[in-house]
């Protein structure tokens, strides 16, 4: 259930931490995004810029507009097996615009669930990244 | 498909029945109904809920530790397929679950044990303390009784065909007199309460 002006945690190192987002891709003008959509969002919050680190370097700033897919949510989400999901917050990753490659090279490893409905959509290169997908 | 038992109250969970829920540290919490997932997003501890089996084996109201038990654990080493293995597993399951029963049996059946005597000794203690709970039974069966002799002579007027006016006015009086007895019934039954 995400829509216009919805908050969700960044958890690859892109550098991002908080993105809202602004559109939802590719659905009827009124639908919310689940697991595996494509989103539009808005860096709202970025990891400081130190000069130290300005060689490994963040791939995105405060303010920047990216593409990125749900990969979790808190809405209950019924699985195909038989399962009711509920995570314990909304999560996304940030990805190319064009290729739909993820932007970030790994993804945080404490707090790394994924659902395993990615897989279904075509996103298996962030369910290989990710720590654990359930 | 698998059958999980529920985090909170360890009923069974049913395919597509209750809500699974995911912490970010990949712990998983299975629930069997949405009860048990709201007592738990309220951060209720399970062991001070008396409907879940968490605070029945705490409160030593359920068998506990016990051989049969130790079946039903999770191991985490793999065995290879083996078709007698599995026929002997599946052959000796229920006679597992025969014996659990019975043992359930016998432990609920132990911590029943006295129950009576305890029950009856509270009682004689009761009615030694409060004499007056008895003599209140006397006073409730004497009135019945007049009540009852009223009655057979009212009976026995309607017999001889008496005037009807004098049998109205009687009537007025024994409803105010069952009044106090009822007043004393009331009375009684909050007592009791008391002393439990």
């Amino acid at each position: 259930m995400l829509y216009l002006k919805s908050m969700l945690k960044v958890i690859d190192n892109t550098g991002g931490q908080l993105a809202e987002c602004i559109k939802v891709l590719k659905k009827h003008p009124k639908s919310n995004a689940s697991v595996g959509d494509r989103i539009v969002c808005v860096i709202q919050k970025a990891k400081p810029l130190s000069a130290d680190t300005s060689a490994s370097g963040n791939k995105v700033k405060k303010g920047d507009i990216v593409h990125a897919v749900v990969v979790r949510t808190k809405q209950v989400r019924n699985t195909r097996d038989g399962f009711n999901i509920r995570f314990g917050d909304n999560a996304c990753v940030l990805i190319n615009k064009s290729t739909g490659e993820p932007l970030g090279s790994r993804i945080a490893n404490n707090d790394g669930v994924v659902s395993k409905q990615l897989r279904e959509k075509g996103h298996s290169k962030i369910c290989s990244l990710a720590s654990k997908v359930i | 498909m698998r059958i999980y038992s529920c985090h909170f109250c360890s009923s069974p969970v049913y395919p597509s029945h209750g809500v699974m829920f995911v912490r970010n540290d990949a712990k998983e919490f299975r629930f069997c109904r949405s009860k048990c997932h709201k007592n738990f997003k309220m951060r209720r501890n399970p062991r001070k809920l008396k409907w879940t089996k968490a605070f029945r084996k705490a409160a030593g109201k359920e068998l506990a530790v016990d051989s049969t038990l130790t079946f039903a654990q999770r191991r985490n080493i793999p065995v290879r397929y083996n078709r007698e293995l599995v026929a002997t597993t599946l052959k000796a399951m229920s006679r597992i679950e025969e014996i659990r029963q019975k043992r359930e049996r016998a432990f609920y059946k132990n911590r029943m044990k006295g129950n009576k005597e305890t029950d009856f000794l509270r009682d004689l203690e009761l009615v030694n303390n409060n004499p007056e709970l008895l003599k209140m039974r006397e006073v409730e069966l004497r009135k019945q009784a007049e009540k009852e002799a009223r009655k057979l002579e009212m009976e026995n007027e309607i017999d001889m065909e008496s005037e009807t006016e004098d049998m109205e006015v009687e009537s007025e009086e024994e409803e105010q007199v069952e009044e106090p007895v009822k007043i004393a019934l009331k009375n009684k039954k909050r007592t009791k309460k008391i002393a439990f």
